[in-house]
């Protein structure tokens, strides 16, 4: 039904397609570049740079200027070879002509040759060394060892503080819930079409919601320590954070996939917007909201631990100096008492969203 | 002698955001105490005529009036008021699933409740009383506490009706109420919203695709093809070509045949 016709494709489209082709090719010319100098002339650059010293002395401006220039070659001699990747990206070739067998076209080759390029650039960039890899392991037998032989020394004052990071991470859920149920209806697709001023509530609240969520909890922790100082209630409140927009995009998602017909009811008896919310969503969306309440609860144990690293109160906050001492029996007791909280929260939360739902 | 004029519907058109025009330049008029067969095939815009009257979806251009009462140019308080006149029945019921079959009649009673008491599910006694007297109407009385999705698709609709007169309506407005039902159970639902009918001089106007409950029920009926009224008269009007002028010349109608 849809594409009958061959549409051309806009400006904006063919502007697109051209700002990909450039990007394209300017990174293939400077890895290229990146290569040459890596493998070719390692001594004309004076031998054994690091691969940053090699990224610092790439020539960006000549190569991203070379590779506009030959975008602009391709979009041109079209018809000679064949549509460029950007083209197929922006979506813009014709029926026909993304239909012909990969090998048989330039941009299929150019794409084989631009991954295999990536991959033995990023080989270097990366500083992959398999040989250290496999033959200085005795360095890491000793943190095995610690970490298979965890110490009683922690024992004790690691069940403490798990039990605080369970009622650290399990505050931060509780405190998220009220303002992640209020702003969920207001980030509602379905219930804010209405007016234009609901529809800008929406955006903003969807943008606002997913920056916060981009910030990772480590940052806000950050943030926090430094404004209630370091301790377990700075945990709470960078969990808290980050829960309120996570379960404001979960809730709201599960509004919007709820089903019309019950709203629509209490509308026609005349119900007020409120009463409608009331009788016509929650209720559909009560169970699910449970359950992905408990499911925080359980990825804030988590995120909990880490955040203790930095200081933010709980098991991590004693697991980060008996790393840097190097107590690797210490450390193993730890990370053992975590990973069977993690687990059994796990378990816990699965099965009672089970039931919920 | 006519009775009042409970509905007028003038020039009404709707026509939605992809450029399909669902209702075009309908008019009528519906007076107290009838009972309205709307017709039509589906898609023919009888959903969408049914839920202009009460203002679930806005009319594109028309007006329509319900007991005087403009319909079209009311706004929150008012366009509320005016609801609460139409109690509305759906193909689908639409009963809140996880509440009880009572606190889904006393829902009906949301327009004349208090926001903050009706928030808590708090209603009075005397709407506690109203509303079991509704389920005993349709012959629920003892499934106040059963929960809604626990009852089968007769009684949800029934409750539904119960609902809907909780809301002491002087109109319903019911949208195939029982298309979703059992064939042998659409007389138990339908006698119950002719009653409402004839012993409360409720006015009801409710589309159908079963020509059999329309001679049956109504006591007039329109019909309308891709959002225009083509037809209108009493039940008996409707002969096989009518029919084959509304529904097209490959329908068939197995009375037609019988008769
Ligand atoms: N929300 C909507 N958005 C866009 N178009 C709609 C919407 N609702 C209905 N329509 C269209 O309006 C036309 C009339 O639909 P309507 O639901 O009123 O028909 P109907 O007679 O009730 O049909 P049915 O017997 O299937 O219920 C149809 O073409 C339908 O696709
Ligand atoms: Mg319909």
């Amino acid at each position: 039904m849809k594409r009958v016709a061959p549409i051309p494709p806009s400006l904006g489209t063919r502007f697109l397609a051209l700002l990909v082709d450039s990007l394209l090719l300017a990174t293939f010319l400077l890895m290229g570049e990146f290569l040459g100098r890596a493998l070719v002339f390692p001594v004309e650059e004076g031998s054994l740079r690091t691969a940053q010293e090699i990224l610092e002395r790439l020539h960006y401006a000549a190569l991203g200027g070379a590779g506009l220039l030959i975008a602009v070659v391709w979009h041109a001699a079209r018809r000679l070879l064949g549509g460029t990747p950007g083209l197929s990206f922006a979506g813009a070739l014709p029926q026909a002509e993304s239909e012909v067998p990969w090998d048989l076209t330039l941009r299929g080759w150019f794409t084989l040759l631009f991954v295999e390029l990536t991959f033995f650039t990023g080989w270097l960039v990366t500083e992959v060394n398999l040989g250290t890899f496999f033959t200085n392991f005795d360095k890491a037998a000793g943190v095995i060892r610690g970490l298979l032989h965890p110490s009683g020394a922690v024992l004790f004052e690691g069940l403490i503080l798990l039990i605080q990071t369970l009622f650290l991470a399990f505050m931060a859920t509780a405190f998220a819930i009220p303002p992640a149920f209020l702003l969920a209806f207001a980030a509602a697709r379905n219930l804010t079409r209405e007016s234009p001023a609901a529809k800008f509530v929406y955006t903003a609240l969807r943008t606002a919601m997913n920056l916060t969520r981009a910030v990772e909890p480590l940052v806000w922790a950050l943030i926090f320590i430094s404004w209630v100082g370091i301790g377990p209630f700075a945990g709470v409140l960078a969990l808290w954070v980050h829960s309120v927009a996570s379960l404001v995009k979960l809730y709201s998602e599960q509004i919007e996939s709820i089903d019309r017909g019950p709203m629509d009811a209490i509308k026609a008896t005349g119900a007020g917007t409120l009463q409608v919310l009331r009788y016509g969503v929650v209720p559909q969306v009560i169970p699910p909201f449970l359950s992905f309440t408990i499911y925080r609860w359980d990825i804030n144990v988590r995120m909990s631990t880490i955040i203790g690293f930095v200081g933010g109160g709980g098991i991590g906050y004693i697991l980060k100096p008996r790393v840097d001492l190097g107590e690797w029996g210490e450390v193993g007791t730890l990370v053992l008492l975590i990973a069977v909280a993690v687990w059994v929260m796990d378990l816990v939360s699965a099965r009672i969203r089970e039931r919920i739902v | 002698m006519t009775a009042p004029v409970a509905v007028t519907v003038e020039r009404l058109s709707k026509v939605w955001p992809d450029g399909i025009r669902a209702l075009d330049d309908v008019s009528l008029e519906v007076r107290e105490g009838e009972f309205l067969a709307v017709l039509g095939l589906s898609g023919s815009g009888k959903s969408t005529l049914l839920r202009c009257i009460n203002r679930l979806i806005d009319p594109t251009e028309g007006k329509i009036s319900i007991f005087g009462r403009d319909v079209t140019s009311a706004e929150g308080a008012g366009l509320r008021a005016l609801r609460r006149e139409a109690g509305m029945i759906f193909q689908q019921f639409n009963l809140v699933k996880r509440h009880s079959v009572r606190d889904n009649v006393l829902s009906g009673a949301l327009g004349r409740t208090g926001t903050l008491r009706s928030l808590f599910l708090l209603f009075s006694d005397a709407d506690r009383a109203e509303a079991q007297a509704c389920l005993d109407r349709v012959g629920m009385g003892d499934r106040g506490d059963s929960r809604a999705d626990a009852l089968s698709g007769g009684q949800q609709q029934r409750v539904a009706i119960a609902r809907a007169l909780m809301q002491r309506p002087k109109l319903i407005l019911a949208d195939e109420p029982v298309a979703s039902l059992d064939p042998a159970l659409r007389n138990s639902v339908m006698r119950h919203v002719e009653a409402l009918n004839r012993e409360e001089g409720i006015t009801v106007i409710c589309s159908l695709h079963d020509l059999d409950l329309m001679k049956r029920y109504a006591t007039r009926a329109v019909a309308l093809r891709e959002g225009k009224l083509v037809h209108e008269g009493k039940p008996e009007d409707f002969d096989l070509a009518t029919l084959k002028s509304i529904y097209g010349q490959e329908a068939e109608f197995g009375f037609e045949a019988a008769s």
